[in-house]
């Protein structure tokens, strides 16, 4: 089965790497308290290029471990592949249309920021565990 | 759609992961397909039929769902 646009298989490794790096990191910056850039400054200051490495580094980590293939990738992964994308997108955008509808316009960035990883975290979250449902069964039914 | 892989696999003497092999899927997509779980496409239901050397209605067919 040929399968488009997904990374190979060891890149989930890679991205496994990437994130658990940014999580000291992000620790960190919460200790020293970086908080983006102060207003009115240039984009390429030292507090910026933090927040960019840090994010950046999260982001390609996530989207690594999302899309990459599976040790045997076939139709079916596909299929639930797709399954878990949708449920993760709708997912997404009911918490984030309850956020909005409940919250007011200061919170606005927060969750904007928030929902710049959350729907990949669904996705994986609701993948992983729809193949770990698959297996169970396939244990379960053993010959 | 239903299905007599098993009974097939039974007279072939084959195991899950030996058809799963032969036509290059993972054990879990057999087993899914065997118990009704997951409808293959028609190039995979060519291969099994394929592996079992008979024509596709022999080995998957239409219920009163379909």
């Amino acid at each position: 089965m040929k399968t488009r646009f997904l990374f190979p298989y060891w890149c989930k490794f890679l991205g496994v790497g990437l994130f658990l790096v940014h999580l000291p990191v992000m620790l960190l910056k919460k200790q020293l308290g970086f908080e983006g850039a102060p207003e009115g400054t240039s984009i390429f200051n030292s507090n910026h290029l933090f927040f960019m490495i840090t994010t950046l580094t999260m982001l390609s980590g996530l989207v690594l471990i999302a899309f990459s293939k599976e040790r045997i990738e076939d139709e079916q992964i596909t299929q639930l592949r797709m399954d878990s994308l949708q449920l993760a997108i709708y997912l997404n955008y009911i918490v984030l249309i309850i956020s909005l509808a409940f919250t007011n316009k200061n919170d606005f960035w927060d969750i904007m920021r928030l929902n710049m990883w959350v729907p990949l975290m669904f996705f994986i979250l609701l993948f992983r565990w729809k193949l770990y449902r698959n297996n169970r069964f396939t244990k379960e039914d053993e010959i | 759609m239903k299905n007599n892989i098993r009974v097939e696999r039974a007279i072939k003497n084959i195991t899950q992961a030996d058809l799963a092999d032969l036509i290059g899927v993972s054990r879990q997509t057999i087993n899914t397909i065997e118990s009704n779980r997951y409808v293959p496409s028609t190039v995979l239901a060519l291969k099994i039929a394929r592996v079992f050397e008979k024509p596709v209605e022999e080995i998957f067919m239409l219920d009163d769902k379909d």
